[in-house]
């Protein structure tokens, strides 16, 4: 299950969050985690370079792009391989909706279209999409060039 | 007036570029404090109205204009600004000016929320509590336009107001998008709507069918999933939904789909599925994949439904598409997760065929593993089956699908090392990928190994050994405790000095995970305890949390407890070392750990031929004692100090409770030293032994040790071996006849010694040559060797009698046993209190006696159980349900459990909460041949008071987890 899927600025502020099988009182913590998770250790890194992290079973792949930051928990069958898959897909597709590595302003100013990317990737906790060429078409309602 | 606007606007561009100019000044380089307080009233403006100067986009004039006057006043004002802040003023670090300059900063998230939002979104509060350092980053050249946020001053009143677009006649398909962006920023924010605005909201956005729009309409699907309608609003949008679904559109289909299923109940799924199982097998696959996802969705809540398509999904899983097949393959195995034959049928025809998705690959690989588990090994070529296929997978040009197969080869049950040598080898390249997580699921996989097979992860400890230096700490922990699990006793010295610079800069939670894995490495090669426990005693003096130094204090312990040499004592070669710590004690700490430190003084002072020391200690007892001890030898000193007290402590107080003050003084001879029958076993006593040196005693002295004692000295119970474990006493006789009989069972490896304690309470009667005579019909397996009669019996002073069996070694034997005690009976005369001569044959009926399971266990515990038990790991782990019919309550069934296995509750679970329905018990315990045991105990009580028990046992040999079970199971 891919338990969270979540955007921050760099001051940990919450721009998006989609949390699947995590009970409401747990997400707070989460939130918390994940954000002194990027504060300890985003700092300097460079676009898209992966971090890792596991916490008892659940794994934590963590990444910068531009001023947002990009948090994927999973458990099970998304362990850190899949997770970084997932995050991939993610990040390319933000930077395909914004043109480049964001700044905050300018993924507030997608943030209609990256809510779509993130509807077509994610899927209550399952990846359902891992084509960024295929999301940008289909949150467009335009079927994927290889139909 | 042509002129005057030119003029006004010009000036309006020279004010604001001057502003402009200012404000990068002010971000740049240097501010002065004079220069502050001339700048104060603009900073105090800009603060106020923020939107007034930075969200006003710089290409468009400013609102207002100069007069001519003014206009030439600003300028100087401004000029002069700029002359003090580049000539005449010391600069102030970059930093602070940032800092500031970021109060205005009028990005949304950063700025206090407003009142509406600041109630509602409550819940946000944290990670702005919880938010670091920000990172200050931001380049100078950034426009400040840029950091506007679109959605500044938003708030959910307004932007319901706005949402009545949706109702217009003609709709306006860009705005309604904006608008559904700023429901799903507030949703996103954490703004919940009340049940009726949700409501408006949902009918608002049903109108947007209506429109042509496709961008508009993709939004309206998210916007609905967003909301999740109850279920009385559904049926407004299924008609609209259900037309989508059988449109021309492909998108609209899959969409509709998408959107159906995350809102839909049972009795639509009927309507629907008709139309599902078409999509499945559509030729578009964004259609085919999303029913195979609402499938896997839909099969938590309609299963029996969604089981009726796996014609269909077993269609589309030929499919070419890739995530079709992906999405095919996981949905047809939930279906068919609970028919073995389905799913290796399943895999064997994917095996020989293609799988186009690496995804798809990896699921591969799962299902096959857990085939591979189930079916059995090829007793004539010891092949598996399925295991060309893994290690086939091994070489695909995925490095997903390489791990998955990797880690399914490493996994699998009782896998040999030809079968691990290509997935290590695989592994160890992953070690130095310049991916992180390759690094990680490399190192995490192998430390994984080296829990099971050790030796086969030694090739790749020079790859983990460099990662100790990984920037990602995580990654560096795991090949920490990789190394220390599979380094050999050579390569301990250079590896801890390696983790020395290491744990520093690591957090709490890594170091513990740290210090449990050098506690294993410590107790794997015990020789090496001084360098271990020195890195131990070093790292307790860092700083650290509590749970990190707890971790270390319960290690250090655990390693003195099984490493005996690791006991520092007076015999150490370095005394002065630990002299100087205890005797810091001696001046700092309060009373109790002074009066210990004084005696661990006094123990060095006898033993160590210093002069130092022995200075000390006779201080030390000329000061508590005075001139008697000039009297006393040194053999004296060295009894009173170390040697334990071999009087049954109750044997000593009953004697100076009765002992009357007069001129004789007490004397401890006097006191009896048989063990009488009291439930002593086990506990601890301290007690002050009063002899003429009149210093505390060394310590305390366990009733077992008197037991062992006393066995020890009877020369045919010598070949017996080591003491297990003595019981409590049984009480063989009601209380208050003639004769009180009690039985303590002595269990040695193959023996077993009963010692009868008998107190005579007739004072008219002496009782001499008293055996018990024990008939072992009942107990096959136990053969009596030897018997020690008790001589004589005077009235109230107990006496012991011994029966010794021999058993079969380390077996765990039972059997019930009766008992008569036979002895010769003399009268006692009350005015001399001495015997007749002549005595009778007399005997007397005792109660049976059972050897049961328990009396083989002994009551250790564990400080910590969670992490004893994850050390002990799960190859030896046994685990069964039991039920144990009706019972009163829980309370009753855990305490009888644990009296069955006769184990150490731990952690207090032994006691249950009243009137719980289930419980969690631990027990821990060692059992005959010293074989650790741990017990997880789960108990459920339901309704007519039916308990039903999980017992989960891990111990150091399985056989001793089996026995575990049969306990409990014939009980």
């Amino acid at each position: 299950m891919l338990l969270a899927v979540l955007f921050s600025n760099t001051e940990g502020n919450i721009l998006i969050e989609r949390f699947h099988g995590v009970p409401a009182e747990e997400r707070l913590h989460w939130r918390s985690f994940l954000v002194k998770l990027g504060a300890d250790n985003l700092k300097g890194a460079k676009n898209e370079e992966l971090f890792v992290a596991s916490h008892k079973s659940v794994y934590i792949v963590y990444t910068v792009l531009g001023d947002v930051c990009i948090y994927v928990v999973g458990k099970d069958e998304y362990d850190e391989l899949a997770l970084a898959e997932v995050i991939f897909v993610v990040t390319s597709s933000v930077k395909d909706a914004c043109g480049k590595p964001p700044t905050e302003r300018l993924f507030l100013d997608k943030y209609g279209k990256i809510c779509l990317c993130m509807d077509e990737i994610v899927w209550k906790g399952m990846l359902e999409n891992t084509d960024k060429d295929r999301i940008k078409r289909m949150i467009r309602l335009k079927p994927p060039t290889d139909v | 007036m042509p002129v005057r606007t030119n003029k006004s606007i010009g000036s309006g561009h020279a004010a604001l570029g001057a502003l402009v100019v200012l404000r990068r000044a002010l971000a740049r380089a240097a501010v002065h404090k004079v220069f502050l307080n001339h700048i104060r009233p603009i900073r105090l403006r800009l603060a106020v109205h923020p939107t007034l100067i930075l969200n006003i986009p710089l290409k468009r004039s400013l609102p207002f204009n100069f007069s001519p006057i003014a206009e030439f006043y600003l300028f100087i004002y401004l000029l002069i600004i700029i002359f003090l802040t580049f000539f005449s003023i010391p600069p102030i670090p970059l930093e602070l000016t940032l800092a500031e300059s970021r109060q205005f900063r009028p990005s949304l998230p950063s700025l206090p929320p407003t009142p509406t939002s600041q109630s509602s979104l409550s819940g946000r509060g944290s990670p702005r509590s919880t938010m670091a350092q920000p990172f200050v980053k931001k380049d100078d050249d950034r426009d400040e336009e840029e950091e506007y946020s679109p959605f500044l001053g938003i708030e959910k009143g307004a932007v319901l107001q706005e949402a009545r677009v949706f109702n217009d006649p003609q709709l306006d398909a860009r705005r309604c998008s904006q608008v559904i962006t700023k429901l799903l920023y507030l949703l996103n924010q954490g703004e919940t709507f009340t049940k009726i605005e949700a409501t408006e909201v949902f009918f608002a956005v049903t109108k947007l069918f209506q429109s042509k729009d496709t961008g508009l309409r993709r939004m309206v699907y998210l916007m609905i999933k967003e909301l999740s309608p109850c279920a009385d609003e559904v049926i407004i949008v299924t008609s609209s939904l259900m037309k989508d679904m059988n449109s021309k559109t492909d998108m609209y289909r899959a969409n509709a789909i998408r959107v159906l299923c995350r809102i839909t109940d049972g009795t639509l799924l009927t309507q629907i599925e008709r139309y599902l199982k078409q999509a499945i097998v559509d030729k578009n696959p964004v259609v085919a994949s999303a029913a195979l996802v609402s499938g896997i969705h839909l099969l938590q809540t309609s299963p029996e439904i969604v089981k009726r398509w796996s014609n269909e999904v077993q269609e589309a899983v030929q499919s070419r598409a890739a995530l079709v097949q992906f999405h095919a393959l996981a949905l047809l195995h939930q279906i068919r997760q609970n028919d073995r034959l389905a799913v290796s049928k399943l895999v064997t025809s994917l095996t020989r065929g293609t799988v186009r998705s690496p995804l798809a690959q990896c699921l591969l690989i799962r299902y096959t593993s857990q085939v591979i588990r189930e079916s059995n090994v090829n007793n004539q070529t010891g092949d598996r089956p399925f295991f060309d296929f893994l290690e086939a997978c091994l070489r695909h040009k995925a490095e997903m699908v390489i791990f998955e197969a990797a880690r399914a080869i490493t996994e699998l049950s009782g896998v040999t090392s030809r079968e691990l040598t290509p997935a290590i080898t695989v592994l160890q390249l992953f070690l130095s990928s310049s991916k992180p997580v390759l690094r990680f699921a490399a190192v995490r996989t192998l430390n994984k190994v080296a829990m099971t097979h050790p030796l086969a992860v030694t090739n790749c400890n020079i790859d983990m050994e460099s990662l100790i230096s990984d920037q990602n700490r995580s990654i560096a922990t795991l090949a920490i405790t990789t190394l220390l699990k599979t380094g050999n006793e050579s390569s301990v010295d250079r590896l801890m000095k390696q983790i020395t610079s290491f744990m520093s800069d690591i957090a709490d939670e890594f170091k513990v995970v740290v210090v449990d894995a050098i506690r294993s490495l410590c107790l794997k090669f015990p020789l090496k305890y001084r360098s271990l426990m020195n890195f131990l005693s070093n790292i307790l003096r860092e700083e650290g949390g509590f749970e990190y130094k707890k971790a270390i204090v319960d290690s250090i312990v655990i390693l003195i407890r099984d490493i005996p040499d690791a006991k520092e004592r007076p015999k150490t070669s370095d005394p002065g070392k630990y002299i100087r710590y205890i005797y810091n004690r001696v001046i700092l700490e309060n009373a109790t750990v002074r009066a210990a430190a004084v005696s661990t003084l006094a123990k060095f002072g006898s033993m160590v031929d210093s002069l130092k020391v022995r200075d000390r200690a006779t201080l030390y007892l000329d000061a508590l004692d005075g001139e008697n001890s000039i009297d006393k030898s040194e053999e004296d000193v060295k009894e009173f100090l170390f040697g334990s007290l071999d009087i049954p402590l109750i044997n000593l107080e009953t004697s100076l409770r009765n002992y009357e003050a007069s001129e004789e003084p007490f004397n401890i001879a006097s006191v009896p030293r048989e063990v009488k029958s009291q439930p002593l076993v086990e506990k601890k006593a301290q007690g002050k032994k009063p002899t003429g040196l009149g210093a505390p005693a060394a310590g305390p002295t366990p009733v077992v040790d008197a037991y062992e004692k006393l066995l020890s000295s009877i020369p045919e119970f010598l070949t017996f071996g080591k003491l297990f474990k003595s019981s409590a006493p049984v009480e063989l006789t009601e209380a208050e006849t003639e004769y009180s009989v009690n039985v303590v069972k002595h269990i040695y490896d193959g023996h077993i010694v009963f010692q009868y304690n008998c107190t005579n309470t007739i004072p008219e009667q002496m009782l001499e040559n008293v055996t018990v005579f024990v008939d072992a019909s009942e107990a096959e397996e136990f053969t009596e060797i030897a018997s020690k009669p008790l001589r004589s019996l005077p009235y109230d002073s107990p006496g012991q009698t011994f029966v010794a069996f021999e058993k079969p070694a380390g077996v765990p034997a039972v059997g019930k046993f009766s008992n008569l005690l036979k002895f010769i009976v003399k009268e006692v005369d009350p005015a001399t209190g001495e015997a007749e001569e002549e005595g009778v044959e007399d005997e007397y009926q005792l109660e049976d006696l059972e050897i049961v399971a328990a009396d083989y266990m002994l009551k250790v515990g564990v400080s910590n159980f969670r992490n004893a038990w994850e050390s002990m790991g799960e190859d030896n782990e046994r685990v069964d349900e039991y039920g144990l019919g009706v019972r009163e309550n829980l309370a009753e069934a855990v305490n009888a459990v644990i009296s069955i296995l006769g184990m150490q509750p731990c952690e207090g679970t032994e006691v249950v909460p009243s009137n719980s329905r289930s419980h969690t018990c631990l027990l821990s315990g060692v059992f005959i041949d010293n074989v650790r045991v741990l017990v997880r105990l789960s108990f459920g009580i339901d309704g007519p008071k039916q308990v039903a028990m999980k017992l989960a046992v891990r111990s150091d040999d399985m056989s001793v987890s089996d026995t575990i079970h049969d306990i409990v199971a014939n009980n």
